[in-house]
């Protein structure tokens, strides 16, 4: 660890400082050259500022990550005093985020949801940066400083259509929800904490695999942090029996914010999940007695409930957003499995590759999915799956890419969705061990699932297809729309030919940029001479504490 | 210095804290009330991680000030979510004229 700030760490995190001060100018911008504007002319400035932010934000991050970073960083890429990652894992997903976040910064121009332009694409570009840092953070402070920025610019953003009752109440739904899961979070953090003196990711996975016990039995101040922890990454993703303010807060936002949950702040909570599941406590994850199961026993019964409940509920639906809420629950359940193969598989790098892959794919296939209820919102100021029907007759083209999209989330070939559950659920297979028939067990419902996925997606279809309109045409799309259409659909294909693109650089990513405590050999490890200090259970009597005077720490005052 | 108040009743008095915290949040029917558990339960945290800091020992590479800095930053974001609470409860009394959490049921299915 260096004595001081490092000029090429700023330099590594300058999209992001860009961003920060691009959202303070798109609200400066609001309140002084366009104020007594129109809403629909802020708006369409504001956000071709915004754009434009982003995508420089974009190129640079391709700019640094080839230049200043380097192709090979090796290991250990971690900046700001290790709290940070700065190398292919933070440039290439800060770049993944801010593809995403363009893409909903087009959709947020369709039209005119709110009068607040500059308050929302500040939110936009905040939560956009904050997703970044919060992929990147190697700390649990920068991790759980980021998780609530992400989510506080998320609740006003949800809230953001003060035209309607329901963006309200959503807002205020989301808000509770979240904030009560993020205290739930925060108390296991403290416990994890507690147990290890670190709240650095690598030191705690090293730490918690170094003690004569590793693993949970016994461990009660453990177990209740795992579960708290998991409650606060099941919140984030919308796992099942966390998931009650998914399907009213995508309901109730407008469409590109919901299509931003969807995508950007599931793609940085899962990255985020398997950081702290796989390299924090890693060690916890297997079973190592009867009485402790480990997190890989919990967190497959939720994967197995998140699917199945997002399956069959969504089948029932006939709101659109809501009905691709379902559809986000349900995936967020076959990642869970991803999640669980990095926790126990021996090739964690090509497991996380593998969920990363699906990731990707979900997130692009999500914001054009929202994008098709953008334009029927915008139109028809509803979004029931009726709304489309007899599009694909009027616009073939159209039709087609909503089928590219469908057959993708179902997972047929020649899609990328198709591959991304093929890497993700063989990953799942080469799992060996004792949780190997729970494995297998997780991936035959899985597939289960997706045949059931396969008929609410399908009447999507249905719809565009073979019924016909009993309302008017809707107006032309245009090229805010177009575009996260046609970038998803043409990706998907894209990738569904040639999976192998996408894959070798998911992988390089976390070769480079995961690291996992469990498998760390201690005589190899650069700290090896580290000592590791007595760790702290709350369980343990009084009398096995040290006075504080004794510590090495001085710096604390004496106590009073 | 023999008296030294045990890590334990902190971590009792945290844990405490946080469960009433939580009941507040299941019981509570006013947002507000919700609002003010979702600070006790932040709060049981920041005494957990205080606690922690000023009994445990550091290891090697890590800073002296860990959790003093954790329950710091916490403090500011539970300012934030307090802000933004306020707000969101603000926004739905003016549509529905009431702060009660069951009221708001516009959506669901």
């Amino acid at each position: 660890m260096g004595s001081g700030l490092i000029i090429k760490d700023f330099l590594i995190f300058s999209p992001v400082i860009i961003l920060t001060v691009w959202g303070l100018a798109s609200l400066l911008l609001d309140l002084t050259i366009l104020a007594g504007q129109e809403s629909s002319a802020r708006n369409r400035s504001l956000g071709l500022f915004t754009l434009l932010g982003l995508v420089g934000s974009l190129i640079l991050c391709q700019y640094l990550a080839f230049d200043v970073i380097g192709p090979a960083p090796g290991k250990d890429a971690r900046i700001f005093f290790g709290t940070l990652n700065g190398g292919l894992l933070y440039s290439q997903f800060a770049s993944l985020v801010l593809l995403f976040a363009i893409l909903v910064c087009c959709l947020s121009m369709v039209w005119s949801f709110t009068t607040h332009w500059g308050e929302y694409y500040a939110m936009l570009v905040w939560s956009a940066l904050s997703m970044i840092v919060l992929v990147a953070s190697e700390d649990l402070l920068t991790l759980f400083l980021s998780l609530e920025t992400m989510t506080i610019c998320l609740y006003l953003m949800t809230a953001m259509e003060k035209t309607k009752r329901r963006s309200a109440e959503a807002g205020l739904k989301y808000f509770v929800y979240g904030s009560v899961s993020s205290a739930l979070f925060l108390f296991g953090l403290s416990l994890v904490y507690g147990q290890t003196g670190s709240t650095s990711i690598e030191s705690i996975g090293r730490i918690l695999s170094t003690t004569e016990k590793p693993g949970l039995s016994g461990n009660v101040a453990g177990g209740v942090a795992v579960l708290l922890i998991m409650v606060g990454f099941g919140f984030k993703i919308s796992a099942v029996p966390f998931h009650q303010w998914a399907p009213d807060a995508y309901e109730g936002a407008p469409a590109p914010v919901a299509a931003w949950l969807a995508s950007g702040s599931k793609l940085a909570s899962l990255v985020a999940m398997v950081k702290v599941m796989g390299g924090a406590l890693g060690s916890w994850a297997v079973t190592t007695s009867p009485t402790s199961p480990g997190w890989v026993g919990l967190l497959a019964l939720i994967s197995a409930a998140t699917m199945t409940y997002g399956n069959f509920t969504a089948l029932s639906q006939t709101n659109l957003k809501r009905l691709l809420a379902y559809s986000s629950i349900s995936h967020a359940g076959y990642m869970l499995v991803g999640v669980i193969a990095v926790g126990i598989s021996e090739r964690r790098e090509e497991a996380a590759a593998a969920l990363f892959f699906y990731l990707v794919i979900y997130g692009l296939t999500t914001i054009s999915g929202f994008a098709l209820a953008a334009w029927i919102d915008r139109d028809r100021g509803s979004e029931n799956v009726d709304d489309l029907n007899g599009l694909g007759r009027r616009h073939p083209y159209i039709g087609v890419a909503v089928c590219v999209l469908m057959l993708s989330m179902i997972g047929i070939p020649p899609t990328a969705g198709f591959f991304g559950k093929l890497y993700m659920f063989m990953e799942a297979l080469n799992v060996g061990g004792a949780d190997r028939v729970t494995m297998i067990g997780l991936v035959a419902l899985g597939l289960f699932n997706s045949v059931v996925s396969a008929f609410y997606y399908i009447r999507i279809l249905k719809a565009i297809f073979l019924r016909d309109s009993d309302k008017g045409d809707l107006r032309s799309m245009g090229p805010e729309i177009a575009l996260p259409l046609f970038v998803g659909s043409v990706l998907t294909i894209f990738f569904g030919f040639r999976p192998a693109t996408l894959l070798e650089d998911m992988e390089h990513i976390s070769m480079s940029g995961l690291t996992f405590a469990q498998k760390a050999d201690p005589d190899k490890s650069p700290n090896a001479a580290a000592v590791i200090t007595p760790v702290i259970l709350p369980i343990k009597p009084i009398a096995n504490q040290q006075p504080a005077v004794s510590t090495p720490a001085q710096a604390k005052p004496a106590g009073n | 210095m023999s008296q030294q108040i045990p890590l334990t009743w902190f971590l009792y008095f945290a844990a405490a804290s946080f469960a009433i915290g939580l009941m507040g949040v299941l019981m509570r029917r006013n947002a507000i009330g919700v609002l003010m558990a979702i600070e006790i339960m932040l709060n049981a945290a920041n005494i957990n991680f205080i606690a922690f800091w000023r009994y445990g020992d550091v290891p090697q590479g890590e800073g002296p000030l860990t959790g003093v800095m954790m329950a710091l930053f916490v403090i500011t974001i539970a300012a934030a979510e307090v802000a933004v609470g306020v707000g969101l409860i603000l926004l739905c009394y003016r549509r529905w004229r009431v702060a009660d959490v069951d009221e708001f049921d516009t959506l669901s299915g």
